[in-house]
């Protein structure tokens, strides 16, 4: 009784993606236009025949960019299809190479041809001079593109691949595509400037001797001058890593072993370093530890000894990152100390161990996941952590901040920074590898999905004692930080004159009346509302790519999957630097020719941002029975039906908080976006840069103060939000559900700070 | 289908955003490498006084090099204002800048600034000047008992230890304008003994150029190696620094302006860099606590400008101490003879 | 249009395989499923029954070898295309939705007209017997209650294959009994082909037309409750599906159909089911085997190992040259005690030959 599809007419998912494509070649403007698209002047501006807005059409029909042209005839093919249906051989063939050539010969002529005519000189020699221009890619292209990509996905379908679903083919189809063009390939343009020489050659031998050079791997510091900045990135991001995975141990066991009342509170201090933008907290140290800090001023003045200037360099560097990343920590191993299974710890007992030997035997070991996986982030954050080592960083040099000026300083060598991304890539790889080596050889699952009547052991005494005053004594410093924090914003000239002010917020957030109106005059005001708009733009962008990804990740299976999850994961451990290194690179001429528009800053997000959707949608998701989805599909509906009719919906707590997070990590992102601001799209952090570079603290922390508030209210709205939808579930699962979203979703927090 | 839905969500989004800046009627992009409120004024006040849009971006001088030269094949900005002089004229050499001889307003400035434009092949002009120097902050000096520096050779006695700051001569050309300075003023063995001793003295080697004034000022170090107008700026802030000329005798640089080749809008482009070298402009930057001086003869100074005829001036050799052998044999011999020993 | 009713079609497996990897699942199985028939796949765990389902629902894609559903070809059709519906082990309802929305989502993807859905959604409930509960959401229903949600929702949708995966397995004991025989129940009315997995034996001879049991990825046997449990094929079959004592025995010689079979002192004549003289096996299930006075003859003589009294029956192991053997004696006036020397007889019928 299930209505049989009949094969009259075309297929109709392939008549719509060859709409699309007739739209993108015939319909509208090939090139990218000078002006807003959605303002539509184009059409005013001479369209369809003027050469600036026209349809690739209308240019080939006029003797114009005939390279073009081809697309036309690939665009005629899929008609041949018409009447036959899905599972006729020619269908799924005919599709997958009009699919392929088309894009094939896209990107072929996108880079082939360029500004000035060939891009290569053999095509000189081959074709002679060609006397045309390339401009960048519109949306004609970019609809003609998709729909190639689409056909030949629906072709790969008809031939079998996946189950024949079309949906999920196309999905893939989609990540690969994306993925490849906004990540692999700007990070590949920019890796291959390793291998330039500064007299514009290809060279091995000065790579390797830029990569084995002492700058990078010296040992000096052991001898009196300094260490290479690879290990002092190295040495830093361990000690980092080590010393936050201890102090989430610290909280996560005082939240959840002892009693503590505030577990609530503690876990609200966690999204501070979340929504702090970068360089707050460096400044706030300098503020009370530096040469001139209240706190060196009061020891001194106390003690009567010599304020020095101990905090520049590891020291500061070390406090700051972990003021910064203890909470991440915290946010991974609370989930894992409460999923332990407390029925193990009992079964020990039972067995005549004590509380210690308990703890060291049994709880200890089976948090070694999470353990690694704090670790592993710390180590991570640290060493794509740009903005404290740019103000506390001394003389103790890092790659993150080497990226940025072999990149920006004097020496504008690219070269040397795509040497030290590479070293930078290398070890955040190697950390994940080694985590996942580590990891590898036990099992380590204690739920079972199953009730669990046990009740967690307490702590040993002393040991709860230790963890009290450590945790204590940690809580009130960030407390105490941040209390500076404030206070730096609302005093006229930190360190000089402490007169309270509401001067610096004025300066930077007044509202005044004109008579056209309320008038933002205030200095930040362009800044923030350009921060808010391409973060809200991103934010459900990146939410869906990423969710998608989970979806494919978790629920479908496929060839090369692996190579799939590791090249949606890849961005996770590139460095902010590389990236916007790369995109200025690779994004700066046609085919695609981004950098001075929002776009570039949107792109630049959704796919840096991408791994904490994925992660978010791949931790809620794996909680959901797979037999929903299969009954959905045993039901009649399709994969795309399921997806959106039972996934979606039985994801929105974890859609929220990938929303969230990707709003709150556009808005405080500054590594990347250094790069790419531009006039009319300048962005917070890198305002706030700029504010710093001139002394002026008291503005760039009021502006950071705002933020924080304005991040805080987003993430509150979320809390009500999901907090106030139940879904029909057992409670106690659903509320799992959401208490292990929020664990997981920041797994991915890295290169954040970044 | 998915995809239909994700390409809609994606259009609207990248519509929003899709103004590229490819020749809007009345604008010009420019790329401004000074202090940020002193590219504000300049931005609207010739929006003010021509009614063309500017488009302003604000990065130092080495990142808008290295940005202009990143952008050669499709030029994003139309004119690059300020900025220490050696980028300026890197990117003359590089062919990243147009030729532009026939300004009217030549004839207004010093010749200090027309030579720039001379020793660039008329790339680019000079728009103010500034001499070397270092402050020192007096709190400190006076808590700490240390006789005020004012001198070269002061800053490497050994009482000085741990207390100055100048930049790395790597990443900031103010470092670099010290380093060729010194070499121009005691031949190069003995500026390099000298930086070796000075070596001893440096807390910390900074990124960027104005960074050891700033930490003056906050007082995290004594006394910062810098451009004498940055240091005036931060005594006008309020801070206790005072600035010193360093007797010996001192280098400068001259802030420079370029036109970018293969701008988008050129005649803006020269209509920006007619205006701004007019006196009546360059008046006005002390009003942004900028204090470099003019280079348009006929501009009022402030009084809180060093007073240029008081500073013992070098005969600075901008081509030679420009180029890019010179800057790279002289910065691969710090970095190996200075940088490398102990401290 | 608004009652339910049945496109009951049949399945057809060809040689079908499946693989994961190096992983054999279901090993060249051929299998031939009647329309308007309740066929049970039964077997231990991982032997490949589920998979076998699951194939069948499309959910997932055979390695090798056909599948018809109706005499169609369906090998490479994924399960939203094929008419083929299933209840979960889990049930599978969808939390967000209503019982109603449960009942009605299939029919909305199906081409039935919007106005006929909640009609037919609601007769669905009514044959289930859930009139009055279109409203509430899955998690205010019990265990029994949701099951039925779940065969309602499957039901709507006239499936020609209707597929049970252990639907029984979350529920007690009691409703067990209860909710097999409505399923069996609605199954005879509408003259449904259902097929439905489950490693519980009783339950499969309580509501199969026919058993197919599954071991290591094979078909082990295929027939009715009753050749499965009369006739079993092989000593595995004959284990698995209630108890039974396996014991090595030789053929001597077959005539007529009948071997003759001789187990030491014993000798037996029984049905020679294909069999040829020389070693085979014989299964006795305990209840076909008697405890007689020791040294009667043609009895296997041994010692009473182990003694229970249960009231209804008595249970012995006694021990032989041939291994233990279990007995289920319904002589509960002389139970015999530990250790006294008995002789086992073997009814005339009940024991059978199996292969060797």
């Amino acid at each position: 009784m299930r209505a049989a599809n009949s094969p009259t007419g075309l297929h109709p998912t392939v008549l719509l993606w060859l709409a699309v494509g007739w739209i993108g070649y015939a319909v509208l403007p090939w090139y990218g236009l000078d002006d807003n698209f959605f303002l539509l002047g184009w059409l005013t501006d001479g369209y369809p025949l003027n050469d600036d807005v026209a349809p690739a059409l209308f240019l080939n029909l006029q003797g114009q960019k005939l390279w073009l042209a081809p697309f036309a005839i690939l665009l005629a093919l899929p008609l041949l299809l018409y009447g036959r249906p899905k599972n006729d051989p020619l269908f799924g063939k005919l599709l997958m190479i009009v699919g392929a050539l088309g894009m094939a010969w896209f990107f072929m002529q996108g880079f082939g041809i360029g500004l000035r005519g060939w891009r290569f000189e053999w095509l000189n020699l081959l074709f002679g001079k060609l006397d045309d221009r390339q401009f960048g890619m519109g949306y004609g292209a970019l609809l003609t593109v998709t729909a190639f990509l689409f056909m030949f996905c629906i072709g790969l379908a008809a031939r079998g691949a996946v189950g024949g679903d079309v949906f999920v083919v196309s999905s893939i189809g989609f990540v690969i595509g994306t993925v490849g063009v906004f990540i692999f390939m700007p990070v590949l343009q920019m890796l291959a400037n390793a291998l330039i020489t500064p007299e514009g050659n290809y060279s091995l031998g000065s790579f390797i001797s830029k990569i084995f050079s002492e700058r990078l791997w010296s040992l000096g510091c052991f001898t009196g001058t300094r260490c290479g900045v690879a290990l002092n990135s190295l040495f830093l991001a361990i000690l980092v890593g080590v010393l936050t995975t201890l102090l989430g141990l610290v909280f996560a066991l005082v939240a959840t072993r002892t009693g503590f009342k505030y577990g609530k509170l503690l876990r609200a201090l966690t999204v501070l370093p979340i929504i702090t933008p970068p360089f707050v907290i460096g400044l706030a140290i300098i503020l009370l530890f530096g040469l001139s800090g209240a706190v060196t001023q009061f020891v001194s003045g106390v003690f009567g000894i010599q304020p020095t200037r101990w905090v520049y360099g590891l020291p500061g560097l070390l406090i700051a990152q972990i003021l910064a990343f203890t909470p991440i920590a915290f946010l991974v191993l609370i989930g894992v100390v409460e999923g332990v299974s407390p029925s193990m710890e009992e079964a020990s007992q039972t067995l005549r161990a004590n509380r210690w030997q308990t703890f060291w035997n049994v709880s200890l070991p089976l948090m070694r996941p999470g353990l690694a996986n704090a670790f592993l982030l710390g180590f991570i954050e640290s060493m794509a952590d740009f903005g404290n080592p740019l103000v506390l960083g001394g003389n103790f040099d890092v790659l993150s901040t080497e990226i940025f000026f072999a990149i920006v300083g004097a020496q504008n060598d690219p070269a040397q920074a795509a040497v030290l991304a590479i070293v930078l890539l290398f070890f955040t790889l190697g950390a994940f590898y080694a985590q996942r080596f580590w990891l590898g050889r036990k099992s380590y699952t204690t739920m079972s999905g199953k009730g669990d009547a046990g009740v967690h052991p307490r702590l040993p005494a002393a040991l709860e004692k230790i963890l009290f005053i450590v945790a204590g004594f940690w809580a009130l410093f960030t407390v105490f930080v941040y209390a500076t924090i404030f206070y730096g914003s609302v005093v006229t000239r930190w360190g000089i004159d402490h007169s309270l002010t509401l001067d610096h917020y004025v300066k930077s957030f007044s509202i005044g009346r004109t008579e056209h109106g309320i008038h933002f005059s205030g200095a930040a005001w362009s800044s923030f509302w350009t921060t808010i708009e391409i973060a809200l733009i991103s934010a459900p962008l990146t939410a869906a790519i990423g969710l998608i990804t989970a979806y494919l990740l978790v629920r479908q299976h496929f060839k090369g999957k692996e190579a799939f999850e590791f090249g949606t994961m890849l961005s996770f451990a590139i460095p902010g630097t590389v990236i916007g290194v790369a995109y200025v690179i690779a994004f700066n001429v046609p085919p695609i020719e981004l950098t001075g528009t929002g776009i570039i800053l949107v792109l630049s997000f959704i796919f840096r941002n991408m791994p904490v959707g994925v992660r978010a949608g791949i931790a809620s998701m794996s909680q959901i029975d797979k037999s929903l989805d299969e009954s959905s599909l045993t039901l009649g509906a399709n994969s795309w039906q399921t997806f959106r009719k039972v996934i979606l919906p039985l994801l929105r707590p974890a859609i929220l908080a990938a929303l969230v997070y990707s709003f709150v990590r556009a808005m405080t992102a500054i590594s990347a976006i250094i790069f790419l601001v531009s006039a009319r799209y300048d962005m917070s952090t890198s305002y706030i840069v700029g504010r710093v570079e001139n002394n002026e603290y008291g503005i760039a922390i009021a502006y950071s103060t705002v933020l924080i508030v304005v991040m805080l209210i987003v993430i509150g709205l979320m809390q009500l939000i999901v907090g106030s939808r139940r879904i029909g579930r057992r409670g106690v699962e659903s509320d799992q559900m959401q208490s292990r979203t929020n664990v997981s979703s920041p797994v991915v927090q890295p290169s954040g700070a970044g | 289908m998915i995809s239909r839905k994700l390409l809609l969500a994606a259009s609207v989004a990248f519509g929003a955003l899709s103004t590229t800046t490819i020749a809007r009627a009345d604008s010009v992009t420019l790329y401004c490498s000074a202090d940020e409120a002193w590219c504000q004024q300049l931005a609207r006040g010739f929006e003010q006084d021509t009614g063309i849009t500017v488009d302003m971006t604000r990065k130092s001088s080495g990142e808008t090099f290295a940005q202009v030269k990143a952008e050669s094949a499709n030029p994003k900005g139309d004119v690059w204002w300020g900025g220490t002089g050696d980028p300026h004229l890197q990117a003359a050499a590089e062919d990243l800048t147009e030729v532009y001889a026939d300004s009217p307003m030549r004839a207004e400035l010093y010749d200090w600034a027309i030579k720039q434009a001379e020793a660039s092949g008329n790339r680019t002009i000079g728009v103010y000047s500034g001499a070397l120097g270092f402050g020192y902050n007096k709190d400190l000096i006076a808590k700490n008992n240390l006789p005020e520096p004012k001198c070269w050779a002061d800053l490497i006695k050994p009482e000085y230890k741990g207390h100055i700051q100048v930049a790395n001569p790597n990443s900031s050309g103010t470092a670099y304008t010290m380093l060729a300075t010194l070499v121009q003023l005691m031949g190069e063995d003995k500026a390099f003994d000298y930086l070796k001793a000075l070596h001893k003295n440096i807390n910390q080697y900074t990124k960027s150029g104005s960074a050891p004034i700033k930490a003056a000022g906050l007082g995290e170090t004594t006394i910062g190696i810098v451009f004498l107008h940055d240091a005036v700026a931060q005594t006008v802030a309020g801070f206790p620094i005072e600035p010193i000329a360093p007797c010996e005798g001192t280098g400068y640089e001259i802030g420079s302006m370029s036109l970018i080749k293969g701008a988008r809008n050129p005649e803006e482009a020269k209509k920006f860099y007619d205006w701004v070298l007019q006196a009546k402009v360059q008046e006005k930057a002390a009003e942004v606590n900028s204090f470099q001086i003019p280079s348009n003869k006929n501009a009022k100074v402030s009084d809180k400008v060093p007073d240029i005829s008081k500073i013992k001036l070098i005969d600075y050799d901008f081509k030679k101490y420009g180029s890019s052998e010179e800057r790279k044999r002289l910065l691969s011999k710090w970095d190996n003879d200075v940088a490398s020993l102990p401290q | 249009m608004n009652e339910i009713r049945s496109n009951a079609a049949s399945v057809k497996f060809e040689n079908v395989t499946k693989r994961y990897g190096s992983f054999t699942a279901v090993n060249n199985v051929s299998l031939d499923i009647e329309a308007g028939k309740l066929v049970t796949l039964l077997g231990p765990s991982g032997c490949g029954k589920t998979t076998t389902l699951r194939m069948i629902a499309g959910l997932e894609m055979a390695s090798e070898g056909k599948i018809l559903i109706g005499g169609k070809d369906v090998t490479r059709l994924p399960a939203t295309d094929r008419d083929v519906s299933m209840v979960f082990q889990s049930y599978a309802l969808f939390p967000h939705m209503t019982v109603m929305e449960n009942v009605e989502y299939g029919l909305r993807f199906s081409g039935v007209p919007k106005k006929d859905i909640p009609q037919k959604a609601q007769a669905g409930l009514d044959l289930v017997g859930l009139a009055n509960f279109g409203h509430r959401l899955p998690s205010e229903l019990s265990g029994g209650q949701q099951q039925r949600v779940a065969v309602a929702r499957a039901l709507v949708l006239e499936p020609q294959v209707l597929l049970f995966d252990e639907p029984l397995s979350n529920l007690d004991a009691k409703l067990r009994r209860h909710v097999r025989e409505e399923i069996r129940e609605i199954q005879q009315n509408l003259g449904l082909t259902v097929v439905y997995v489950t490693h519980d034996q009783e339950e499969a001879l309580a509501v199969s037309d026919r058993i197919v049991v599954m071991n290591n990825a094979v078909i082990a046997q295929d027939g009715t409750p009753r050749d499965l449990y009369e006739a079993p094929a092989n000593a595995f079959v004959a284990d698995f599906i209630g108890e039974a004592n396996i014991f090595d025995c030789e053929i001597e010689a077959v005539s007529g159909g009948i071997a003759t079979v001789t187990l030491g002192p014993v000798t037996l004549k029984l049905p020679a089911r294909g069999q040829s003289p020389g070693k085979a096996k014989l299964a006795a299930r305990p209840r076909r085997i008697e405890v007689a006075k020791a040294r009667t003859p043609n009895t296997l003589p041994g010692k009473i190992a182990k003694s229970t009294y249960v009231g209804s029956h008595a249970e012995y192991v006694v021990s032989t040259d041939r291994g233990e053997i279990f007995i289920i004696s319904q002589d509960v006036d002389h139970v015999h005690a530990p250790d006294t020397e008995v002789g086992v007889a073997f009814a005339r019928s009940g024991p059978v030959l199996i292969g060797a």
